[in-house]
């Protein structure tokens, strides 16, 4: 069975903003899904529909087999969401926030204990700090113990880990994973695309098309380039540089390195590319061959577009 | 129901946490009670004047000295001629002169008939008004005092008749004004304020989409406010009786369900406006110009409303405040009861189901 279906959703902000265009994708039941891409993608747009808080324009989105638009009501009681900015009371404190969602959901805490114990035993000594005084990783933590307080079949978790320091994000895929477990389909959305290799499947969006979906490890497998890594001083004067350099290539700064890659006859070029580099003068201190991440492949897909 | 206490429990929580806005909220009824009952005030204590006793005889000295007997006026000259009373009014800031005619006792036990000639210094009509009607009260007390035993006596004019408020004692004005002001900014610009916080972080939307009933997300946001706005109403009250005298003529408990009506038609004001604004200044800068100043403007409570431009004696029909302030006035001062004010009463309610029911309608409204 599905747990989401969408077929060709559009979303157009006051008849101007076109924040989604002709989305399809599905998420199977006990999946982790995850929507990755950058900012203004229309991540969140998706999630406001499917959390039935927005209406689509047109095409069909259906939650757990309901209408999000006509079903509403019944949608509203089996999801868990995760809204994208902190939306907790921050004048309340940790314990008064989940008590307050429970109650709003006809539920208890202690119904519900088992599948939210590993988050709230990390929670527990916080337990009387007002939510607004967490760090960043805990109130995600607090968000996500109240999203699941009334066992959801499914988790709409809207970019979690934004703001939250790395060490805290591996804990929240962690506990994201704990949850998938015990049979709840978790659709989540990231910029980070190092984030991407922990759902089962993700579908990489940009200015509210879908690009592509797969698992992480065909998306990487399907990437086409013969991709270099180079270590130099100055990244961006030696991208301009590079504009001279008239072999077809894909370069752009990863980190403190530049990336590049290389379509047809990569031996040849990658002499080329080093001859070019010694008549500019360019200094650089490293060039090797690695294997592409989901970033990668996101940008060659975005380029090849 | 678990779920409205929640609701409430949570309210109660967002106002005893903020404690400087709960301090501001129970402290400005009380700072405004006080300031207008202690500075702006309408009530004028000894007004200089001057007088040209002509006739100088026993009734013109009683006259003069139940005049100067009141706390309104002080006599502060004798001039001999009417064109000293010109000089007292250029260079004594006198603003009064009261000419007696000669042979006044004569004229009045005989004539029956006498004429005293008022000056006023118009310079400011408020001022001017104010001291003639003490001057009237005053001479028509004369009058009764000295002939009300003598049957002939009967056929002395009367002048004016004050009702209510007799001494013109400006508290009686802008109590129920202040009750207004008050419980505009307690229920409606705090309602619109806080629900329009849960919008603009977000909150509101996690309470929306779950189960929980519409109708207690409103109630439970309108409770709370009204019960502050209720505890400011008596301290208003309460304050008003102890230090300015003011009399609370009819049923107390009718009083308070007055109250109580307003407060939820200013509630339903906040709700509509929360509906209608994105962030919480939006919220502050509607309901401060969309509600607060035509309550302070429109209301009758500072400026009459008959002298009013015919469009803004219609515009103020539109708001709560000018209905809440004429019954108010009525049971505080007139003693009114149901059967008087129940016009005022309705209009107050339906105001308040009107926009309760547009609040509900928009509230889950979606793009």
């Amino acid at each position: 069975m599905k747990a989401i279906e969408i077929e060709n959703l559009n979303k157009i902000y006051n008849n101007r903003v076109q924040a989604l265009s002709d989305v399809s994708f599905y998420v199977s039941e006990g999946e982790v899904f995850g929507l990755v891409g950058p900012d203004g993608g229309g991540k969140s747009t998706i999630f406001n529909i499917l959390a039935t808080l927005l209406l689509p324009t047109s095409g069909q989105a259906s939650v757990l087999s309901r209408d999000v638009v006509n079903d509403a009501k019944i949608i509203r009681q089996l999801i868990g969401y995760l809204p994208g900015v902190f939306s907790l009371y921050p004048d309340l404190t940790v314990e008064e926030n989940l008590i307050f969602f429970a109650t709003m959901y006809k539920s208890r805490i202690k119904d519900n204990l088992p599948l939210i114990r590993p988050i709230w035993k990390q929670l527990v000594p916080f337990k009387d700090r007002r939510a607004g005084k967490l760090s960043g990783g805990m109130k995600q933590k607090l968000a996500l113990c109240c999203a699941l307080i009334h066992k959801p079949a499914l988790l709409l978790l809207d970019e979690p880990t934004t703001g939250v320091d790395p060490v805290s994000r591996a804990e929240f895929w962690d506990i994201l994973t704990n949850i998938q477990k015990q049979g709840i389909t978790v659709l989540v959305s990231t910029p980070y695309m190092d984030e991407a290799t922990r759902c089962d499947r993700i579908a990489l969006i940009q200015e509210g098309k879908i690009i592509k979906i797969d698992t992480p490890t065909n998306i990487m497998e399907a990437y086409r380039g013969f991709l270099y890594t180079i270590k130099v001083e100055n990244v961006f004067s030696v991208m301009e540089k590079l504009k001279e350099f008239d072999f077809p290539c894909n370069y752009y700064p990863y980190g403190q390195e530049l990336h590049i890659a290389f379509y047809e006859a990569p031996e040849i070029v990658l002499q080329k590319f080093c001859s070019f580099l010694r008549e500019q003068n360019i200094k650089f201190e490293e060039l090797s061959p690695i294997q592409p991440t989901i970033e990668d492949c996101f940008i060659e897909l975005v380029k090849l577009k | 129901m678990r779920e409205l206490l929640m609701i409430l429990r949570k309210e109660f929580i967002h106002i005893w946490r903020d404690r400087i806005t709960l301090l501001l909220v129970l402290a400005l009824p009380i700072v405004l009670v006080l300031f207008f009952g202690f500075t702006i005030s309408t009530e004028i204590k000894n007004a200089k004047i001057s007088v040209l006793d002509l006739s100088n005889d026993s009734k013109s000295k009683i006259l003069l000295n139940k005049i100067a007997a009141s706390n309104y006026f002080q006599i502060v000259s004798y001039p001999n001629s009417e064109s000293e009373i010109d000089f007292d009014f250029k260079n004594k800031n006198i603003k009064l002169a009261i000419i007696i005619p000669s042979n006044f006792e004569n004229k009045l036990e005989v004539e029956k008939k006498a004429t005293i000639q008022v000056i006023s210094d118009v310079s400011d009509i408020n001022v001017a008004s104010v001291l003639n009607s003490y001057f009237r009260v005053i001479i028509n007390d004369f009058l009764n005092e000295n002939y009300v035993t003598n049957s002939e006596a009967a056929t002395f004019e009367v002048i004016t008749q004050m009702l209510y408020n007799p001494e013109m004692k400006s508290v009686y004005m802008f109590v129920p004004g202040i009750i207004a002001l008050i419980m505009i900014i307690v229920t409606a610009l705090m309602t619109s304020i806080t629900l329009a916080r849960e919008k603009e972080t977000g909150s509101m939307r996690m309470l929306l989409i779950t189960p929980v009933k519409k109708v207690y997300i409103i109630i439970g946001k309108i409770i709370p406010y009204m019960l502050l706005s209720f505890i400011c109403t008596l301290l208003i009250i309460i304050i008003s009786v102890w230090v300015f005298n003011m009399p609370v003529e009819g049923n107390l408990a009718f009083l308070l369900f007055l109250c109580f009506v307003f407060m939820l038609t200013s509630a339903s004001f906040g709700m509509i406006i929360s509906a209608l604004v994105r962030t919480q200044l939006d919220a502050m800068m509607v309901t401060m110009m969309g509600l607060f100043l035509p309550t302070v403007l429109l209301s009758g409570f500072l400026f009459p409303l008959d002298n009013m431009p015919q469009l803004f004696q219609a515009l103020a029909h539109f708001f709560p405040a000018k209905w809440f302030i004429i019954a108010i006035k009525d049971v505080m001062i007139k003693g009114s009861g149901f059967m008087e004010i129940w016009k005022y009463l309705l209009i107050l309610f339906i105001m308040a189901c009107i926009l309760i029911t547009i609040s509900l309608i928009r509230i889950d409204k979606k793009e």
